[in-house]
């Protein structure tokens, strides 16, 4: 997941460095380059935290609810009951995929609920999925 | 497949009247303002007549393919002309049931059935219109049958009235709001205006009057809302919301539904000793369509906080709004909110989590421990030096209730009671 969030960042920041130098070579204004510099600056800095921001990442599966804990400034820790979930997405973007990674997300019937956990392996996606589906089916409806 | 508990049926042969009247409105203006330039009187008269028709026919078509029935545990609604579509809604999901009667459809002694499904954005599936008996008759059945009782429900619950809000108190306390307040101020404004600069161009005027108009239209629509608001109880634990002036409203809600209460003292009602109390249910959303927002979640718009508690046992029971244990937040939330942190109170009761918040306009938001849907933990970097601790708890259909500002000792114990306590009461039900 850090791989991902490097690779993503570095694209970014070739586009953000590429779009500078050419600004400059043409002899685009001052400030367009300056602002250009300053959005890869941004993003080399946002790299850092973006990965600090996954190391925080964690989840602990209990046995009635899901922990969720993630966030460096601001530290969040979500309580999800299995019983209260409505459904699981399960997601993978291209550069996810290309590394087997999936993100799963739970949804709950209160639109804030926040309970992702991005990341995992496939196979351990897999398995958090049924589970939770598992553990939901057999807990009232939700409401 | 079941036999229908109740047979396909139409809505009442008015319907396609009234609903085409309403389109006919809209038409007219448009075509008014360069109809009458281009065509003759007489042509733009002859237009409108072929539209009425047009319409007529169209929404006579449509009201024949539309009816509704009831199967098993689903009401199954067909309509659709060009496409059709069956909707079936599944009375257990059944949140809430209101009877609107918009003005039109009142003259007529019509009435239409909104029905409130959880998880959907808005009031699914208005029924529109059927007779004001029957839509009651409609009512009383699907409430019995979200209930689990599969048997047609003879005559209707007795009902035992709660509480009736005063039409002068309702008027009063929309005139206690900011806008209303400062209306004088603003047309002394206008005037001074008008008579230093001497400038009495019809655009000032016009523009006062209409600002006049504008900001004192919001509370008349609320009070015509709220007028003849009544509230009562029925023996299988239903409450029953009804109000209105020209459109009238009855909204059915089962007390188990409820997600959530927020009490508001807004600033201004304060000399009163007034409260207003809104409840929030899944799949309802005050935000109505666009920006006419309909206002049906509230429990009471306006009364003392005596009335409010006499009214609380058939809403929450065991619940005091006067005697929650509440602790205040440490000293050091100051830091953090300056005003905020002697309003801001939290507490754990028997049955609910209740906090306040707001300097200005306080509120005090409740939720049954067997509503919670879950349990968050939040913590900013200031809030982490001052070792404090924000607690939300996430309900269905409503904002989340957050304590905030809590010392994070008493946070981490309060997150952990919350679910636990959320975990009892749902084993309970």
């Amino acid at each position: 997941m850090i791989t991902i969030e490097i690779i993503g960042r570095t694209i970014w920041t070739v586009v953000f460095l590429g779009a500078t130098l050419i600004a400059w070579w043409i002899g685009a204004p001052m400030w367009v380059v300056l602002v250009g510099g300053a959005l890869t600056a941004g993003n080399l800095i946002g790299t850092y935290f973006g990965v600090r921001a996954i190391q925080s990442y964690g989840y602990a599966e209990r046995e009635r609810d899901l922990l969720v804990r993630h966030g460096r400034l601001i530290r969040r820790l979500s309580i999800v009951p299995y019983a209260r979930m409505q459904f699981v997405d399960v997601t993978a973007g291209p550069l996810e995929r290309m590394f087997g990674l999936a993100t799963v997300r739970l949804h709950t019937a209160a639109a804030a609920s926040d309970a992702t956990v991005p990341g995992l392996e496939a196979p351990e996606a897999t398995r958090l999925r049924d589970r939770l589906t598992a553990l939901g089916e057999d807990r009232g409806e939700g409401l | 497949m079941t036999d229908p508990l109740i047979p396909r049926q139409r809505l009442h042969p008015l319907t396609p009247v009234l609903k085409g009247f309403r389109l006919l409105v809209l038409a007219i203006v448009a075509l008014s303002w360069r109809g009458i330039e281009q065509l003759e009187w007489a042509n733009w008269l002859a237009l409108v007549a072929v539209l009425l028709v047009a319409l007529l026919a169209y929404s006579y078509i449509a009201w024949t393919v539309t009816g509704y029935e009831v199967v098993g545990r689903e009401l199954r609604i067909h309509e659709g002309l060009v496409s059709r579509r069956v909707r079936t809604v599944p009375l257990e999901r059944l949140q809430a049931i209101e009877v609107l009667q918009p003005f039109q459809a009142r003259i007529f002694g019509l009435a239409e059935l909104k029905l409130d499904v959880a998880g959907a954005e808005r009031s699914e599936a208005p029924l529109s219109f059927l007779p004001l008996q029957q839509a009651h008759a409609l009512r009383g059945q699907l409430l019995a049958l979200s209930g689990g009782r599969p048997e047609h429900a003879e005559a209707p619950p007795a009902e035992t009235p709660l509480f009736r809000v005063e039409n002068n108190d309702v008027a009063w306390s929309q005139f206690l709001t900011p806008p209303v307040m400062f209306t004088p101020l603003a047309v002394l404004y206008v005037i001074g205006q008008l008579i230093f600069n001497q400038n009495f161009g019809f655009f000032a005027i016009a523009s006062m009057f209409s600002a006049l108009f504008a900001t004192l239209i919001a509370p008349g629509l609320r009070i015509a809302n709220f007028w003849d608001f009544r509230l009562s109880h029925s023996e299988d634990g239903n409450l029953r919301i009804q109000h209105g002036l020209l459109s009238k409203r009855s909204q059915t809600v089962p007390v188990h539904r409820i997600q959530s209460l927020t009490v508001t003292w807004p600033l201004l009602w304060r000399s009163k000793g007034w409260l207003r109390i809104t409840l929030a249910v899944a799949g309802q959303s005050s935000v109505g369509e666009g920006n006419r927002r309909a206002e049906t979640d509230r429990l009471l718009p306006v009364a003392t906080l005596d009335e409010a508690r006499a009214v609380m046992p058939h809403v929450m029971p065991g619940v005091d709004l006067a005697a929650l244990p509440m602790t205040p937040v440490p000293r050091s939330a100051r830091w953090l909110a300056p005003l905020r942190a002697r309003v801001l109170v939290a507490g754990l009761t028997d049955q609910v989590f209740g906090t306040v918040d707001g300097f200005a306009t306080r509120t005090l938001t409740i939720v049954p421990y067997g509503r919670i849907q879950s349990v968050r933990l939040s913590q900013g970097p200031w809030q982490r030096r001052l070792g404090l601790a924000t607690v939300h708890a996430d309900i269905a259909g409503g904002t989340p209730v957050s304590a905030a500002h809590r010392p994070v000792e008493e946070a981490r114990n309060w997150a952990g009671e919350l679910s636990l306590r959320a975990h009892r009461a749902r084993a309970n039900a």
